[in-house]
Formats: C-alpha cells, sequence, structure tokens
C-alpha cells in the first residue's frame, strides 16, 4: 500500500513535503494553545507519525484537518488545567534604534503588557488571533484546519482585539 | 440579525480605516493599529523542521518493525492459549485414577469431601469435573468408602453396582467374590438386574455369581484399615489371595482347599504370624522360600 499511489500520503515522498508544509505551523498551533515547547515538540512528532500510520484513512483535500484534529485530542489527552505562561521571542526591540531611553522604555513595557494580554485571551481566540497574526493565516485557512465556519474566525479576532486593548490600557 | 466584527474585517483588508471611523474614535484606532503592528512582529520558538522529519521517519520504521514483531506476538500468545485452554479441556475432562500395588494401601478424599480407604491391589477410577453433580466412580479391588451427604453416589464394578445417598461402606471385588458392607446408612447393590438394599450393620456377599447372602456385621469398620483382614465362611482361595496381595508373594497350596469356607483374621504387620493364622485352623504348616514365595503342606 506505502507505494502504490504516489498521491498518497503514505508515499515517502509525499508525507515528507506534508511534513515540511506542517510541521512548524502545527507546533506553534500547540504552542498557542499551551506555551510549552516540549509539549509542542512531542506532540507534533506524535501526531505526524499517528497521521502516517493511517495514511490510507485520509481524505485527499483534508490532510491538513485531519492532521490538525489528531493533534488537538493528543493536546487533550496530555494537558489538563495548567497556567499558561508564554514565551514569545520577541522581535520588537530590534525595530527601534536610535530613539531616547524612556521611548524605548515604554516599548519595552508596551511588549510585556502585550505579552500578558495574550496569555490571558481564551485559548480559542490566543489560537485563532495567533495563527492569523504569527503564521499569517488567511481566516479561510485557519477556518478550514480548526474546522469551524469563516463567521466564528472573525468573531474570535475581533473580541480578541477588544480583549487585548482593554487589558493593556487598563480600561 | 447579522454581526459584523467590524475590527476583524478592518484586520483582514475587508473595509478601510474610513469605515473604521464610523465605529472607533481616533484614539481607539490608534491602539488597536499598536496592537496589530506588535503582534505581527512577534516570533515564536524555532523548530527545526527537518531534525522532526528525520525523527520520524526512523520512528515509522521501528512502528512497523514493532508491528509486525507484534503481530507474529499476538500469534504465538494465541497459539499458547489454545493449546493451554484445550489442555485444561483435556485434562479436566480426564479421569483421576487412584491406584495401590501389592502390600500397599492407600487413603484420600473425593472432591466432595468423601473418605475413601483403598486396600491393597485396587484401583478407583472417577472424572473430578462436576463432581458434585455426579457422584461416580470406578471401582476394582476393595475400598472403604465415608461418603458426605449429597446427590447419590455410586461405586461401579465388573460385578455389580453400590449406590448410596451418604453413608460408611466397603465394597469388596475380587475376581468373583462381591461383597458389600454397610456400616452405616442405607446402601442399594444392584447386580445382573435385581438391586437389594443393604442396611447398616450388614453385609452383602455374591460368591461363584450364585450364591447370595445378607449376613450381620458386627464391626464397624472394616479391619483391613486397621492392618488386619478378617473373613467370615469365606472360601479359602480368597483369603490366601488376601495374604499374597497384603505381603507380596506368592502362596502355593493344594487346590483342594480352594472352596473351604474360612472364618478368622489375619495381621498385615508380620508375614509369619499372618500365615500362621491363616494355617493353623487347617491344620496345615508353611515354608517360606528366599524368593517370595511360600508353600502349604
Amino acid at each position: 500500500m506505502d507505494n502504490k499511489n504516489n498521491n498518497s500520503f503514505c508515499d515517502e515522498k509525499r508525507f515528507s513535503t506534508f511534513f515540511r508544509e506542517n510541521s512548524k505551523s502545527l507546533s506553534n498551533y500547540i504552542f498557542y494553545k499551551c506555551g510549552n515547547l516540549d509539549l509542542a515538540n512531542d506532540i507534533v512528532q506524535d501526531a505526524f507519525l499517528k497521521f502516517w500510520s493511517n495514511c490510507s484513512k485520509v481524505i485527499p483535500g483534508k490532510g491538513k484537518s485531519f492532521l490538525y484534529r489528531i493533534a488537538t485530542n493528543l493536546f487533550l489527552n496530555e494537558y489538563s488545567k495548567s497556567t499558561v505562561v508564554l514565551n514569545f521571542k520577541s522581535t520588537l526591540n530590534d525595530t527601534v534604534t536610535n530613539e531616547s531611553p524612556e521611548f524605548l522604555l515604554e516599548e519595552k513595557e508596551f511588549g510585556v503588557k502585550l505579552q500578558r494580554a495574550i496569555s490571558n485571551l481564551t485559548e480559542v481566540q490566543r489560537v485563532t488571533f495567533l495563527m492569523h497574526r504569527i503564521d499569517g493565516k488567511k481566516y479561510r485557512e485557519i477556518a478550514e484546519i480548526l474546522n469551524i465556519s469563516i463567521k466564528t474566525v472573525e468573531k474570535r479576532i475581533h473580541y480578541a482585539l477588544i480583549s487585548l486593548r482593554k487589558e493593556i490600557e487598563n480600561i | 440579525m447579522e454581526k459584523n466584527y467590524f475590527l476583524a474585517k478592518w484586520l483582514n483588508g475587508e473595509i478601510s480605516e474610513d469605515e473604521l471611523k464610523n465605529s472607533l474614535n481616533e484614539e481607539e484606532i490608534h491602539s488597536y493599529k499598536k496592537i496589530i503592528d506588535a503582534t505581527k512582529q512577534l516570533k515564536t520558538p524555532n523548530y527545526n523542521i527537518e531534525e522532526g522529519l528525520e525523527k520520524i521517519k526512523s520512528k515509522h520504521t521501528n512502528i512497523k518493525v514493532k508491528k509486525i514483531n507484534f503481530t507474529k506476538y499476538v500469534y504465538r500468545v494465541a497459539a499458547m492459549l489454545a493449546i493451554i485452554i484445550s489442555s485444561y479441556y483435556f485434562i479436566s475432562n480426564k479421569n483421576t485414577t487412584y491406584v495401590t500395588n501389592l502390600a500397599e494401601k492407600t487413603s484420600f478424599e473425593l472432591p466432595d469431601n468423601s473418605n475413601v480407604d483403598l486396600n491393597a491391589d485396587s484401583e478407583i477410577t472417577f472424572k473430578s469435573k462436576n463432581w458434585e453433580k455426579d457422584r461416580i466412580l470406578n471401582l476394582k479391588g476393595e475400598a472403604f468408602f465415608k461418603v458426605t451427604k449429597g446427590s447419590k453416589f455410586t461405586v461401579n464394578t465388573n460385578l455389580g453396582k453400590v449406590q448410596v445417598l451418604g453413608t460408611q461402606f466397603n465394597v469388596i471385588v475380587r475376581d468373583t467374590y462381591f461383597e458389600v458392607q454397610c456400616y452405616e446408612g442405607l446402601v442399594s447393590v444392584s447386580y445382573n438386574n435385581k438391586t437389594v438394599k443393604v442396611p447398616a450393620r450388614n453385609s452383602f456377599k455374591i460368591l461363584n455369581s450364585k450364591t447370595e447372602l445378607i449376613t450381620e456385621l458386627h464391626e464397624i469398620n472394616p479391619s483391613w484399615i486397621d492392618n488386619n483382614s478378617s473373613f467370615k465362611s469365606i472360601p479359602y482361595k480368597y483369603v490366601i489371595k488376601e495374604v499374597e496381595r497384603q505381603f507380596k508373594i506368592k502362596i502355593n497350596y493344594d487346590s483342594s482347599l480352594e472352596e473351604l469356607l474360612f472364618t478368622g483374621n489375619f495381621t498385615h504387620e508380620n508375614l509369619e504370624v499372618a500365615l500362621q493364622a491363616v494355617c493353623v485352623p487347617l491344620n496345615l504348616k508353611f515354608t517360606i522360600f528366599s524368593d517370595n514365595q511360600v508353600s502349604l503342606q
């Protein structure tokens, strides 16, 4: 079954391409959920392995959503309630160079507030929002991966922005 | 009412900043812009794609190998289980047999705690599976039974069948000599399409398949259990056979003495004393030879 059909995910070449295309995003996805890089890496490994084991069952065109569904279930099994601590590598500081120290400090403070506010979003808001901001995914792709409607994607992003502003500006 | 998530639409480029001014003031727009720009700058920790891919490829091969081994393992376990289960059925349906040799006695319990004393050169066979419901055993030779109350207890012999519900009785089956002694309770004996009930303290005897007698018992136990054989009007040949059995010897004597009726007993503990006991009443003398042979004259 493995080498019969070149379009099947069972084929090693096809699988490798699929892995290269989606592994980073998948890792980010889990990271947005829990902020734990090790867990994200483990789940990415396990999810792709499980995907490969079930390669013959994958419906063409539904590979991505199948993959994310596997990963979500693995995550649910692994990770019961815990506090979320996100630790993004931020390049905020790099973009400002010849500003006054007060300005730099202000920017740094803003960055800290932003990170904390992102952590305090609901999981679904955070995941949806960051998939758009960091991964650069379009609403349509996000909807397909998470198996929700585009309207739901818009709703989550809309309320995520409102929450972020409220928390950062202490409203 | 269709909700308008204008912030999301604006972020997506579906509505312009001007349209946004309908819902938000300058300050708010500025705040959101700052958030949107800042979040664009964020990066997640590095993920090594090629390393991840290599790991997966090697794990995938291992899993395939493990799956094959696992299948073999499952087949092996299944085969073992099949053997174990069929042996269990084979064994549990098999008969349990107790055998005594010459000069040997034994005592054992049946699955229902009934007690059996087995005299020398005898054999009992029964199926222990389902014993409580079906208490049937086969006897060759002589055995004393103390049967617990329960379902019908049956002793099959090739001369007749003995049945009780709960009692103590002794059965002798030697050649053509068949005797059932009931010490307690009530015993039913079937033979040649006939049935006779033997009450306690009574003994039923068949000699040479003709003579049938019921006589009284005075003992409370068959004496052989206490290493003594006693006989009341039993043909001499059976008495001598029992001596041979208890001492593992061969006795030669004149065949004209065979049908003489003998009443008396002999000990199992000393051959000479025993021989005395069986010789004196008939005025015989015995000689013991070195190869376990005895002759009476």
